[in-house]
């Protein structure tokens, strides 16, 4: 008894000892600053001089800013076109990549593919911003032979939020295709040998029973995606800078400038407040919804 | 980790499903479209390496060259030699991405060996508590961790960049899982031989946790030597710069004139991740898939 009793007390302490780190960590630069950021919010703070308790003005200031409603609405567009378009590709590529190829071409398209995911944003869009360029860029040329009238990418307000979707589709697809893969080769062989026999199609047996099987990577792929899309920065940044005007601008670009632009650390902190809120809200509603349609063998 | 990610690598097993939809011909369109999506997907790369190796002048020829046409490899002397210190940045990278992985090497597989093998009072709670920040966008905390940095006189030290990522919670993630993996067994049995937690970790459980390790080490770097947003908060001068933030200062003195110093530049910037990747492809996919299924 005495043995079990000691076993577990250094237990306890070596594991505080070996989460400390990370901990503190947490404390330090995670919940700490997140209080912070609440406090905060409820005061007016240009950094020359000190904070003052203003109570809930920042937060009715943003029900009457504009341009906050502009990034909310341009977020949120960027947000769900982006999660439509990679879980839904990726998939598509899984699917047709996972048959009897030579071993060299999928070791060359899972390159071709993945590679993309581990170049930095801000390497990528900066060469997209040439490709994209409306009169020298390579799209436009490419485009031109479909008859194609030369788009404004980037600079026209009914593009830019496009554009940026493109980029961040064709920088993300390798990551829910290689899921999605990983997924779909998890399911066991034998369950197609049981639909079979019992007479399924091909394409029967994809909706009935791949698709199901697929619904947790499909939902791990919603939810991360999602998650990253809402605090998308260096994409916009580099390749339009949020314009035209506001027509690509994103909630965190928005709390950026407020914040180091603007010097309105307080109004900052409160539009901080309502993003993590919001992000919270939707990943519990996801996971909640979730068990209405992901399928856990 | 194991299964799954080995599955993705190899490939090997095509399903029932997969055969007849090949005897029907969907597996001709399927092979078709992946082949032919995969050159968008290559395509700004390549335009990146050709327009890298042209004269100013060439740069913006249309059709664009797929293939490089001149060898002009001034633009990569002429980064070395200009007014932007191009050397700084990279060595700035450099040294902030190494010490961030060093860094979390450590704290990640130290926490990620306690949650899965030590009980202690709370650890369930606090691993809950670790995950949520992965849902936390750093735009949230950063005017607080400004301010914070400000007091301590940390901005615009590389230390204002790397303190905070000195540990993360998909790392903790990441190493639980693995050490997960080993069997309780072999950590009992070393505990009834009489050795203590530290050395278990040391001795026992790190050495098997290389390819973990390895995975982690590589995700941190890349992710490190691409971040841009704590940089741009942090670093302002032009001394204590990373590649990313130099690449706006670089566009700013060739944007307009010279597109092929500024496709050198990115292709220098994009090496290190291309040699990681060609090398370490097995543990990048099982590290970052593999979260997936086990998520």
């Amino acid at each position: 008894m005495a043995a079990i009793v000691k076993k577990a007390s250094t237990d306890s302490l070596a594991g505080y000892f070996f989460v400390g780190p990370s901990l503190l960590g947490y404390l330090v630069f995670v919940l700490g600053p997140l209080i912070a950021a609440v406090v905060l919010s409820f005061t007016h703070y240009d950094v020359l001089s000190a904070p003052r308790p203003i109570g809930l003005s920042n937060y009715a200031r943003l029900f009457a800013d504009p341009r906050l409603a502009t990034v909310y609405r341009n977020t949120a567009f960027f947000a769900a076109a982006s999660v439509a378009l990679s879980v839904s590709l990726g998939l598509i590529l899984a699917v047709a990549v996972n048959q009897r190829l030579p071993v060299t071409i999928k070791y060359a398209l899972r390159t071709a593919y993945f590679f993309p995911v581990l170049v930095g944003m801000i390497y990528a869009a900066m060469v997209w911003k040439f490709l994209f360029n409306r009169d020298l860029g390579v799209v436009n040329y490419y485009l031109h032979f479909f008859h194609v009238a030369p788009i404004g990418w980037l600079t026209t307000s009914n593009w830019a939020l496009w554009s940026v979707i493109l980029v961040y589709v064709w920088k993300n697809v390798g990551f829910t295709m290689l899921t999605t893969l990983a997924g779909l080769q998890n399911i066991p062989e034998e369950l197609y040998e049981a639909a079979r026999i019992d007479g399924a199609k091909a394409i029967t047996a994809f909706f009935r029973l791949t698709i199901p099987l697929l619904t947790p990577v499909l939902l791990f792929n919603v939810t991360i995606t999602m998650i990253n899309t809402l605090q998308e920065f260096d994409s916009i940044v580099a390749l339009t800078n949020g314009g035209p005007g506001d027509a690509s601008r994103s909630v965190v670009m928005y709390i950026y400038d407020q914040a180091f632009r603007s010097f309105n650390m307080g109004y900052a902190s409160a539009i901080a407040v309502t993003l993590f809120v919001l992000i919270g809200l939707l990943t519990l509603l996801q996971l909640w919804g979730s068990r209405r349609w992901v399928y856990y063998t | 980790m194991g299964q799954p990610s080995l599955g993705v690598l190899h490939m090997t097993t095509p399903t029932l499903a997969n055969r007849k939809r090949a005897r029907l011909g969907w597996g001709a369109i399927g092979t078709t479209l992946v082949i032919a999506a995969s050159f968008p997907m290559v395509a700004p790369f390549a335009w990146m390496v050709t327009t890298s190796l042209k004269t100013g002048a060439h740069a913006f020829e249309l059709p664009p060259a797929w293939l490089p046409t001149e060898w002009h490899f001034q633009n990569f002397l002429t980064l070395f030699q200009s007014n932007v210190p191009f050397a700084t940045f990279l060595w700035n990278s450099l040294e902030i991405a190494v010490l961030v992985t060093a860094a979390q090497l450590l704290t990640c597989s130290m926490a990620g060996y306690a949650f899965a093998h030590l009980r202690f009072r709370g650890g369930k709670g606090l691993f809950l508590l670790l995950l949520t920040s992965l849902m936390m966008p750093i735009q949230v905390t950063i005017v607080p961790m400004f301010l914070m940095m400000s007091a301590v006189n940390l901005v615009d030290t590389q230390w204002a960049v790397i303190l905070p990522l000195a540990t993360n919670a998909f790392g903790v993630f990441l190493m639980r899982q693995f050490f997960l993996t080993i069997p309780r067994e072999l950590i009992e049995a070393a505990r009834i031989d009489g050795a203590n937690q530290f050395t278990i970790f040391w001795r026992v459980a790190l050495p098997l946790a290389k390819p973990a390790l390895a995975a982690l080490a590589i995700i941190t770097f890349t992710n490190t030597w691409n971040s841009y947003f704590l940089p741009l908060v942090f670093l302002n001068s032009w001394e204590r710069m990373t590649l990313p933030l130099g690449m706006f200062a670089l566009s700013n003195v060739y944007g307009a004139g010279n597109v092929s110093v500024i496709m050198a530049a990115v292709g220098l910037a994009i090496c290190p991740v291309l040699i990681l990747f060609l090398a370490a492809q097995r543990h990048i996919i099982s590290g970052m898939v593999g979260s997936a299924l086990k998520g």
